[in-house]
């Protein structure tokens, strides 16, 4: 059992980890996020399977279409959804990110179906048993690529110019793009990147949690709740809450009952942000004045 | 003046047009179809107007019902929406003055029309909802009728099964966290009960859980020889893949929610051996109601074989309701609902049907025509529904 609930944990936390990293990106560079991570998530998985099993096409090819779909997807939310707002001053990116989200949902219903699908995985064929607990190797994978990806991000944010745009953006915008930085530029790659890294979640997952229209919303929630405790400004804040969160859900699955799962897991965000409402990772609230 | 003269005019050619149009050719007998035919459950509605058309089609080719009356469907769509489905029950009444109406899958839609028959005094004919209450309802006089499963009987064949031919006595339960699971919990502990059967665990998912092999771990710890499943497609499958995950093959026995929908999309051979009740299969030999429905399904619908019939139940079911709605109407010699729903009540002629001979199949007391003798049992092989015998 405790094998079992080790294995399963960190497989869903590191994709709350990859999702939650999204917000952060936006955040940082924009102190705006895209609500509908969840949706960018079951879009991620939707287009891959219409490549890969609908139009029979090779998976790196699909791999790839899914990568182009979901950066212009990032970029259409930056456009339409969040700059208009995000110029204007006003938080009213919130409301209409969560529409976006809301629209994409119901265009997957009317073209992809409301049922679910499963997503062929060489990887989910057989599972490995091992001491009483079976896991597929696609649960193992999930966390690798997860916490790799998460690494790549770091190096991008710190070691190349991208990174030092968006340092820059988020320190001051005015400034930045004083400085001859192209500030809607740089918030709209922020965001690509952010819905790419939903979509790579949404496809490892697919061959776990099947295809379906709905499958990213609670994904997107909890990620979000995964931002909330290590702190939405902190990358590795996130990262280790992401883990954290996949086990302690685990754990309390195995060991109380699936129905406490959800009660503990929002029970910890808002124990989190009376206790340090920046995060666990982020540095203590400041005021800005 | 001259202008109400003319109105006056038109107003009398209108009636005199609806006078001669109801002597040329004699009003059709309309029956009403509420059910989800669109969304996640739009196969079941389908299959459902499948049956009761081509039952329609033979009763209209042998020249209708009270003297050369046609049958005529109208369909209304209840989004699996409980409030939605007592606006279409009304509109099919009172509007479209449909005689009888068909129901859906959903439980919990038919249970919020129940009130609504006996106030419009139409009956009603579920084809698949299984919910206990909907046809106990505790009204008198009854307007539902329903010639489909009923949770109580299932989880009586079910529990039969389990204990009498496979042999187990452990059983680990597998609910889902709804109505539906509840009402089957309430029914699987009175008939295992009276087995003499507890089961050594129960435990519950929710929709669109990701893994269940928490809840089997627990069952497998608690010592489960088989496990009890009431599930719909999606969660089934998430049950079937969890149980390949951890290893345990556990012998399954399930409600029927997993005949629906993609189950064996989703699973492939995992959900080999898992065995499930139906009212019935289209496998196998079959009767000549079968036979010439599986012929109208190919000529009408395109349906290839007995492995393409979508959501076969609901087919098998609404044909039956249909034939044995249209027998009622022509002993009430009326399609007032009060006298068909009496007629339905008393039917005095044998009906040799798809499913079963009916004799007499509702009474005061009792309206589910079909009950747990009825049932079959099936089990996935290779992705296909294959009978299994019970003895």
């Amino acid at each position: 059992m405790l094998l079992q609930l080790v294995v399963s944990g960190p497989a869903l936390g590191s994709m709350y980890g990859l999702v939650a990293l999204g917000y952060h990106i936006t955040w940082v560079t924009s102190r705006t996020m895209n609500f509908s991570q969840g949706h960018a998530v079951m879009a991620g998985a939707v287009v891959a399977y219409a490549a890969y099993v609908g139009l029979g096409w090779p998976l790196p090819a699909a791999l790839l279409l899914m990568l182009v779909a979901l950066a212009l997807f990032g970029m259409l939310v930056e456009r339409v959804a969040v700059r208009p707002f995000f110029l204007a001053g006003s938080p009213a990116w919130l409301l209409s990110t969560i529409a976006l989200g809301i629209i994409a949902e119901n265009v997957a219903m009317l073209s992809f179906g409301k049922d679910a699908r499963a997503f062929p995985s060489a990887l989910t064929r057989k599972p490995i048993l091992l001491g009483g607990a079976g896991f597929y190797p696609q649960e193992l994978l999930i966390p690798i690529v997860g916490l790799a990806l998460m690494a790549l991000v770091q190096v991008l944010y710190h070691r190349t110019r991208w990174g030092k745009q968006w340092k820059a953006v988020a320190w001051n915008a005015e400034a930045a793009g004083l400085m001859g930085i192209n500030v809607p530029r740089a918030v709209m790659a922020a965001y690509a990147l952010s819905a790419l890294l939903a979509g790579v979640a949404g496809v490892l997952l697919a061959p776990i949690l099947n295809v379906a229209p709905t499958m990213g919303t609670i994904i997107g929630l909890k990620a979000f709740a995964v931002a909330i405790i290590g702190g939405l400004t902190s990358a590795p804040g996130i990262i280790v809450a992401g883990l954290g969160y996949g086990l302690i859900e685990s754990f309390v699955a195995g060991y109380v009952s699936t129905g406490a799962r959800e009660i503990v897991g929002f029970a910890l965000v808002i124990l989190v942000l009376v206790m340090r409402p920046g995060g666990l990772g982020g540095a203590p609230a400041t005021r800005r004045v | 003046m001259r202008r109400l003269a003319c109105l006056g005019l038109a107003l009398l050619a209108l009636a005199a047009l609806t006078v001669s149009v109801g002597a040329q050719s004699k009003e059709p007998i309309k029956i009403g179809l509420a059910a989800a035919v669109s969304g996640g459950s739009a196969a079941s509605g389908e299959a459902i107007k499948r049956g009761i058309q081509i039952a329609m089609d033979e009763v209209n080719a042998k020249g209708g019902l009270l003297g050369g009356r046609k049958l005529e469907m109208v369909i209304r769509d209840d989004e699996g929406n409980p409030a939605k489905g007592v606006t279409i029950a009304r509109e099919l009444v009172e509007r479209e003055k449909a005689t009888v109406v068909f129901g859906g899958l959903h439980t919990t839609v038919a249970l919020a029309q129940v009130p609504v028959w006996a106030e419009l005094k139409t009956p009603y004919m579920g084809a698949w909802a299984a919910g206990t209450n909907i046809t106990r309802n505790g009204q008198t006089p009854n307007f539902v009728f329903r010639v489909s499963a009923n949770d109580d009987y299932v989880d009586k064949y079910l529990a039969r099964y389990a204990v009498d031919v496979m042999r187990k006595g452990k059983p680990g339960l597998l609910l889902e966290n709804t109505a539906w699971g509840q009402s089957n919990e309430t029914g699987l502990g009175k008939w295992l009960g009276d087995k003499k059967v507890k089961p050594v665990g129960i435990e519950k998912f929710n929709w669109n859980d990701p893994d269940m092999s928490p809840q089997l771990l627990r069952l497998k710890g608690a010592g489960a020889d088989h496990v009890i499943l009431v599930a719909n497609a999606p969660e089934g499958a998430q049950v079937v893949k969890s149980r390949a995950k951890i290893g345990w093959e556990v012998p399954m026995i399930s409600h029927w929610g997993i005949s629906g929908g993609r189950f064996a999309e989703l699973t492939g051979d995992l959900s080999d051996g898992v065995v499930f009740v139906q009212t019935y299969s289209f496998f196998g030999k079959q009767n000549e109601r079968g036979q010439a429905l599986l012929k109208a399904l190919r000529e009408k619908y395109n349906v290839k074989g007995p492995e393409d019939v979508i959501a076969p139940v609901g087919t098998a079911n609404a044909y039956d309701g249909m034939h044995l709605v249209a027998l009622a109407i022509e002993q009430a010699g009326s399609t007032e609902g009060a006298k068909v729903r009496d007629a339905l009540e008393s039917l005095k002629s044998e009906y040799k049907g798809l499913i079963k001979t009916y004799k007499q199949p509702f009474t005061a007391e009792q309206h589910d025509a079909l009950t747990d003798a009825d049932y079959v049992m099936v089990v996935w092989k290779h992705g296909k529904i294959v009978p299994v015998d019970v003895k």
